[in-house]
């Protein structure tokens, strides 16, 4: 798997995909959905989808795909490298979301939330595979939060296709258990080759498994944090875990849009009212421009 | 007349140091959406300086896991554009060897010309130009400022100043 286009630049998305096999354009296939690296407080999220002839899916299955969560990391990439060499009837796609825009949209001015951005970029994967020509018939998915509105959600979208979402989909399918492969080779080799956009010198890899329950993630957290700046764009800010760490060993940060009653945020604007009672606002010219007069250095 | 509060801020003047003025090394600058609330040294070189992308529309980078969109900002001909830092009790002694050093003829000749009632008293505060811009970059949260950006209002202050300030000729 060549991750170069990520390793160029880690900040954003990335689509990667095997070419489309040509009996996928003509005979109905039958799609898995599934990602990798929900959790963890590190790296990139990987969404995947892998596909095959609903007439080639016994050959898939003939490879022992299994639930990538009960393989070895060897066994992984043994049988992602089966797939390839079945690249005349088995294709895939992935969506590498980085850290970066994970954090970016949880944290935005309008919320968006893990789960509408894994709905949509598994959406996003299946309506990729339609766009290349692939005759998908079946789409079945390892469920993001409630499986029923979820399954009708994907549905509706995709009137012409039966879609399934169940729970622990990635045991159940072999085209979902093949996806969940793809997911976690890519998510694992992104890891393992992240290339840091902070020019840290010395900087230690030995970040544990990525979950914020692991005491060696937490731990490479605390010595990774900087006062002002938090910590490098590997760091999912959005995680509850980081961000405690921020709030006990980072600088307060007061956002333009954040100024709910704050007593830091409110200052500034109270000083206009606080200078005795012959203090006047401002004219609008100044009050627009946020000019004040510095009386005092 | 005076109250206590006041005499005690005239009795600390503040001095600008007017060579400081002279040829201060140039800066990149960065004006954030947001206030940190705290006034130290930040590696700015080391996390954002690189992270900085050209995206669609415009500069791209995040701070606290949150997007930022930015654009330079020229400072408006005619004007510069300083960084002002007060100089501390410790760096004032080293400051003033400096410009011993730098100013040896003027200073002797004040030494000679025995100097009244000292203008700079121990106990002022000193300011001096650390460096100097003549753009720097605004970042808006998720939103590239643009022409309503307040700074850029701020920046037509000047002008606006220099013409209703300026002498009306009688007629």
């Amino acid at each position: 798997m060549d991750l170069s286009e990520l390793e160029r630049d880690n900040t954003g998305r990335c689509r990667l995909n095997s070419p489309v096999p040509s009996v996928c354009r003509k005979e109905p296939c039958v799609l898995g959905v599934d990602e990798a690296g929900r959790g963890p407080v590190l790296g990139p999220m990987v969404y995947a989808i892998c596909y095959c002839p609903l007439s080639r899916l016994a050959d898939l299955e003939a490879l022992k795909v299994a639930d990538s969560k009960t393989l070895s990391e060897s066994e992984r990439d043994r049988l992602f490298g089966k797939m390839e060499e079945d690249g005349d009837f088995v294709g895939w796609a992935l969506d590498v979301l980085s850290p970066n825009l994970i954090s970016t949209s949880m944290l935005g001015r309008v919320k968006y939330n893990l789960n509408s951005l894994s709905h949509d970029t598994a959406t996003g994967l299946v309506q990729y595979a339609l766009d290349q020509g692939v005759k998908v018939a079946q789409v079945f998915v390892d469920t993001v939060g409630p499986p029923e509105t979820y399954q009708e959600r994907l549905q509706q979208r995709f009137p012409g296709v039966e879609v399934t979402v169940k729970a622990k989909a990635d045991a159940l399918y072999p085209v979902v258990s093949a996806a969940s492969i793809c997911a976690k080779v890519a998510r694992d080799k992104a890891v393992k080759n992240w290339k840091f956009v902070e020019k840290l010198q010395d900087l230690d890899t030995d970040y544990g498994s990525g979950y914020p329950n692991d005491p060696k993630t937490k731990a490479w957290l605390r010595e990774h944090v900087d006062p002002v700046f938090g910590f490098p764009q590997f760091v999912r800010f959005s995680w509850r875990t980081a961000q405690s760490i921020l709030e006990k060993e980072a600088e307060d940060i007061t956002w333009e849009d954040s100024q709910t009653g704050h007593q830091e945020g409110l200052r500034r604007i109270k000083s206009y009212f606080s200078e005795g009672p012959r203090a006047r606002l401002p004219h609008r010219y100044f009050q627009e421009r946020g000019l004040e007069s510095a009386t005092i250095l | 007349m005076e109250s206590s509060d006041g005499e005690a801020i005239d009795k600390r003047r503040v001095h600008l140091r007017p060579v400081t003025l002279r040829d201060p090394a140039p800066v990149l600058l960065h004006l954030l959406p947001c206030e940190v609330l705290v006034n130290r040294p930040a590696p700015v070189g080391l996390f954002f300086t690189p992270a900085i992308r050209q995206g669609p529309d415009g500069l791209e980078v995040s701070f606290r896991g949150r997007s930022l969109r930015g654009e330079e900002v020229v400072v408006p001909p005619g004007l510069v554009g300083y960084v002002m830092t007060e100089e501390k009790g410790e760096v004032l002694l080293g400051k003033q060897d400096f410009s011993e050093g730098l100013q040896d003829d003027e200073q002797e000749e004040q030494e000679l010309v025995e100097p009244p009632e000292a203008l700079e008293r121990d106990f002022d505060r000193f300011i001096g130009a650390t460096a100097s811009f003549s753009s720097f970059t605004l970042w808006g949260l998720e939103t590239i400022p643009g022409p309503d950006a307040r700074v850029r209002g701020a920046l037509t202050w000047p002008s606006l100043a220099a013409a209703i300030h300026a002498q009306v000729p009688e007629d």
